[in-house]
C-alpha cells in the first residue's frame, strides 16, 4: 500500500469534477444578466432567487441520489403537488389538525409513494422512467379529488415555513437546503448505504454479486427521494398559501436538467452533491435572468427544454458512453 | 426471443393462441359489455364516428412509434410534435397558404423534428427517453411562442377533408389513412430486409453491428419517420378540431406508449408487432371511449391512464420473468 506512487488530494479530486466549471458558468452568467438587467443583482432579486429555489433543490436532492443508484423519478413533482394539497386540506378550517401531525402525514406519504415506486422497479422490474411516468399521471390525479376544496393556509407556523427571512435578509429556506445537501452528502461519504448506492449506480449486477442488498437499498433511495418531494411540496404551500391540485406540475424537466447538469452520470455511479448544488444555483438564476430580461413567457419553455436536452448531451459526451453504442 | 425459441420445441404449441389473438378476443368482450352498459349511446353513429376518427389519428402515431420502439429506443416528443403541428396548420393556411402546400410544409417540419431527434440520440448518443422528454417541452414551446397560446381557426377544404372527409361518402378519411400506414408499417416490419434489420437491433445492437448493419441509420430513419407521422396525426387532430392550438396532443404520449407497449411490444425492443399496437389502440380507446360514456371525471382518467401502464408493464415484465426461470 505505501507504494501507491499517485497520491490521493483532495484539490486534484475536485477539479477532475464538473464543479469547476460549473462554477465559472455561474460566473459568466451573472455577469451577463446583471449587464441585461440592472435589477439582476439587486438584494431584492437575490433574495428571491434563494427563496425560490428550496422548492426545486429539495426535490433535486432527493431525485440525485435515486439517480446516483442507477434509478430514475419523475413522480416528484406529483409527489410534492399530493403531499402539500393533502396537508392543506387537513390544515383547512374545520378540520385543523395540530401542524406536526400534518408534517408527520406529509411526510408518511412522500415515503409511501417512494416505497411504491421502488417496489414495482425493483422487485417487477420495469424500467424506472416508465414506471415513474405512470405514477406521475396516478399522483396527479388523486391531487384532483380535493381540487373544489380550494384549501387556504391560515396557520401561521406553516405560513412562516417556508416564508421566513432569518434578520430580514437571509431565507430561511435556504437554511433548509443547506441542511438538506449536508445531510445527504454525509450519507454519501460516511455510510454503508450511500458507499452501496454508488456501488449498484456503477455495476448492478457486480453490486448483488458482492453482496450488496441491492433490492433495499435502491427502494430506500425511492423512498428518500419521495420524502425530500414531500418537504418540498409543504414549502409550496406555505409559499403560496393555498393547497391546488396542479401545484409542482412539470417540475420534472428542471429537476432533471438540475441533476444532470451537476454532474450526476444518467445511469448512475457517479456525482457528486456540491456540483448538483451549483447546478441548482445556476438553473435558478437561468429561470430569474429570463424573467428579468423580459424574454417572452412561451418561449422560456423552449429555452428549458433545449437546455435540457443541451445538458443531457454534454453529459453523454462525458461519459463517453457514445463509444460504446453503435 | 427465448420465448419463441422455446415455443418451437414445445409440443404443446398447437394449443398456444398467440398474444395478439387474445388481446383481439378482449378486444370484442369490451364491445360487448361497453356496448350493453352504455347502451343506447355507445353504439350510435353520433359516438362510434368520432370515436374512430379520435383512434386513427392515435393509431397512425402508434403504428411508426412501434418502429421506434423495437429498435429500443423510444419518443416522448410526439405530443410536442402534434402541438407544433397544429399551430403551425393554423398559422400557414392563415397567411392564406393553399392547403396541399400546407401539408407538404407540415410534413417536412415533422420530418425535421423527428430528425433532429434521431441526431440527438444517434450521433450525440443520448438516451432516447431524457432526450425526448426535453425535445417534447421544446416543440410545445415553440408552439405556444408562435400562437402566443392562442387557439387559432384552421379551415381549408383540403385541411378539413383530411379529419372529416368522406371517401366515397361512407367510410371516413382518417380510417384510409389508418389502414394505408398500417399497410405499410406491416409491410415493412414482417416482410422486409428492413424490417428484420429492426427486429435484429432490438434483440442485440452489437450482434446486428458486427454483422455489418448500419444500426445508427436504421435507428435514425426510424426517428424521422415517426416524427412524420406525429405530424400527419396533428394534420388530423387539427382538421377534427378545425383549430389549432399549441395544447394539442397534451399528455398523448402516456396514451399511446401505453396501447404500444400493450400490443406487446417490449421497452428494450426486438419484439412487437403491428397488428399488436393495432389491437392495443382499438382496446385502450374503445375504453377511454367507455370511462368518458360513464361520466368519469377527466382527472380521474389520469388515475386510470398511469395505472393501466404500469400494469401492462408489469404483467409482460413478470410472464417474461416466469418464461425465464422455466427455462
Amino acid at each position: 500500500m505505501e507504494k501507491v506512487t499517485k497520491k490521493y488530494s483532495p484539490v486534484m479530486n475536485f477539479l477532475r469534477t464538473p464543479t469547476p466549471t460549473l462554477i465559472g458558468i455561474y460566473i459568466v452568467m451573472l455577469i451577463f444578466f446583471s449587464l441585461g438587467s440592472e435589477n439582476f443583482l439587486a438584494i431584492q432579486n437575490m433574495k428571491g432567487i434563494f427563496n425560490n429555489f428550496a422548492v426545486f433543490g429539495i426535490m433535486a436532492a432527493g431525485v440525485a441520489v435515486v439517480m446516483v443508484g442507477g434509478g430514475f423519478d419523475l413522480s416528484v413533482g406529483s409527489v410534492a403537488g399530493l403531499a402539500g394539497i393533502v396537508s392543506a386540506v387537513l390544515l383547512m378550517k374545520g378540520i385543523e389538525l395540530s401542524t406536526p401531525y400534518v408534517f408527520v402525514i406529509a411526510m408518511v406519504i412522500g415515503c409511501l409513494v417512494g416505497l411504491i415506486n421502488g417496489l414495482i422497479i425493483v422487485k417487477v422490474g420495469i424500467n424506472p422512467i416508465i414506471t415513474t411516468l405512470g405514477t406521475l399521471a396516478i399522483f396527479r390525479g388523486i391531487c384532483y379529488f380535493w381540487a373544489d376544496l380550494n384549501p387556504r393556509i391560515y396557520n401561521i407556523f406553516v405560513q412562516n415555513f417556508g416564508r421566513k427571512y432569518i434578520g430580514g435578509v437571509f431565507p430561511v429556506t435556504t437554511v433548509y437546503i443547506i441542511v438538506a445537501f449536508t445531510i445527504i452528502t454525509l450519507i454519501f461519504k460516511f455510510t454503508r448505504f450511500g458507499r452501496n448506492l454508488f456501488a449498484i449506480g456503477g455495476n448492478e449486477n457486480l453490486a448483488r454479486l458482492v453482496g450488496i442488498p441491492v433490492d433495499r437499498t435502491k427502494i430506500i433511495s425511492y423512498m428518500i427521494s419521495g420524502f425530500f418531494a414531500a418537504i418540498a411540496g409543504l414549502l409550496l404551500i406555505s409559499q403560496l398559501g393555498s393547497g391546488r391540485p396542479e401545484y409542482g406540475t412539470g417540475a420534472e424537466l428542471e429537476i432533471i436538467t438540475i441533476v444532470v447538469l451537476g454532474g450526476v452520470i444518467v445511469g448512475g455511479g457517479k456525482g457528486n452533491f456540491l456540483g448538483v448544488f451549483i447546478a441548482l444555483v445556476i438553473i435558478q438564476t437561468i429561470s430569474n435572468g429570463l424573467v428579468l430580461i423580459d424574454l417572452p413567457v412561451y418561449l422560456r419553455m423552449v429555452v428549458k427544454g433545449a437546455l435540457l436536452v443541451l445538458v443531457i448531451a454534454i453529459d453523454a459526451i462525458r461519459s463517453k458512453r457514445h463509444l460504446l453504442r453503435y | 426471443m427465448a420465448e419463441n425459441a422455446n415455443a418451437g420445441i414445445s409440443k404443446k404449441r398447437h394449443f398456444k393462441i398467440n398474444n395478439t389473438a387474445i388481446l383481439f378476443i378482449i378486444l370484442a368482450g369490451m364491445f360487448i359489455i361497453a356496448s350493453y352498459v352504455g347502451r343506447p349511446f355507445f353504439f350510435s353513429k353520433l359516438n362510434l364516428i368520432p370515436m374512430i376518427n379520435n383512434l386513427s389519428f392515435i393509431g397512425v402515431v402508434a403504428a411508426v412509434l412501434t418502429m421506434v420502439m423495437v429498435t429500443g429506443e423510444i419518443d416522448f416528443s410526439i405530443g410536442g410534435n402534434i402541438g407544433l403541428t397544429a399551430c403551425l396548420t393554423a398559422l400557414l393556411l392563415e397567411r392564406g397558404l393553399p392547403g396541399w402546400l400546407v401539408v407538404v410544409i407540415v410534413l417536412a417540419t415533422g420530418a425535421a423534428m423527428g430528425a433532429f431527434n434521431g441526431m440527438v440520440v444517434t450521433v450525440i448518443g443520448v438516451n432516447s427517453m431524457i432526450a425526448t422528454i426535453g425535445t417534447m417541452f421544446i416543440w410545445r414551446g415553440i408552439g405556444y411562442t408562435l400562437t402566443n397560446g392562442e387557439s387559432i381557426l384552421a379551415m381549408n377544404p383540403v385541411i378539413d377533408y383530411i379529419g372529416r372527409g368522406f371517401v366515397f361518402k361512407v367510410i371516413p378519411f382518417p380510417i384510409v389513412l389508418l389502414v394505408v400506414v398500417f399497410t405499410i408499417t406491416y409491410i415493412v416490419m414482417h416482410h422486409s430486409k428492413w424490417g428484420r434489420k429492426i427486429y435484429a437491433i432490438g434483440s442485440n445492437p452489437l450482434a446486428s453491428f458486427l454483422s455489418g448493419i448500419n444500426v445508427k441509420k436504421v435507428k435514425f430513419i426510424g426517428f424521422l419517420i415517426c416524427g412524420m407521422t406525429a405530424s400527419l396525426g396533428g394534420l388530423i387532430l387539427t382538421s377534427l378540431t378545425a383549430v389549432g392550438m399549441p395544447q394539442h396532443g397534451q399528455g398523448l404520449e402516456l396514451l399511446i406508449i401505453s396501447s404500444i407497449i400493450l400490443g406487446g411490444t417490449v421497452l428494450g425492443g426486438g419484439k412487437g408487432t403491428i397488428l399488436g399496437t393495432l389491437a392495443g389502440v382499438f382496446i385502450l380507446s374503445v375504453l377511454y371511449n367507455f370511462l368518458t360514456i360513464m361520466n368519469i371525471y377527466y382527472f380521474y382518467m389520469q388515475i386510470v391512464q398511469g395505472t393501466i401502464l404500469i400494469l401492462i408493464v408489469s404483467t409482460y415484465e413478470m410472464k417474461q420473468t416466469m418464461i425465464r426461470r422455466r427455462t
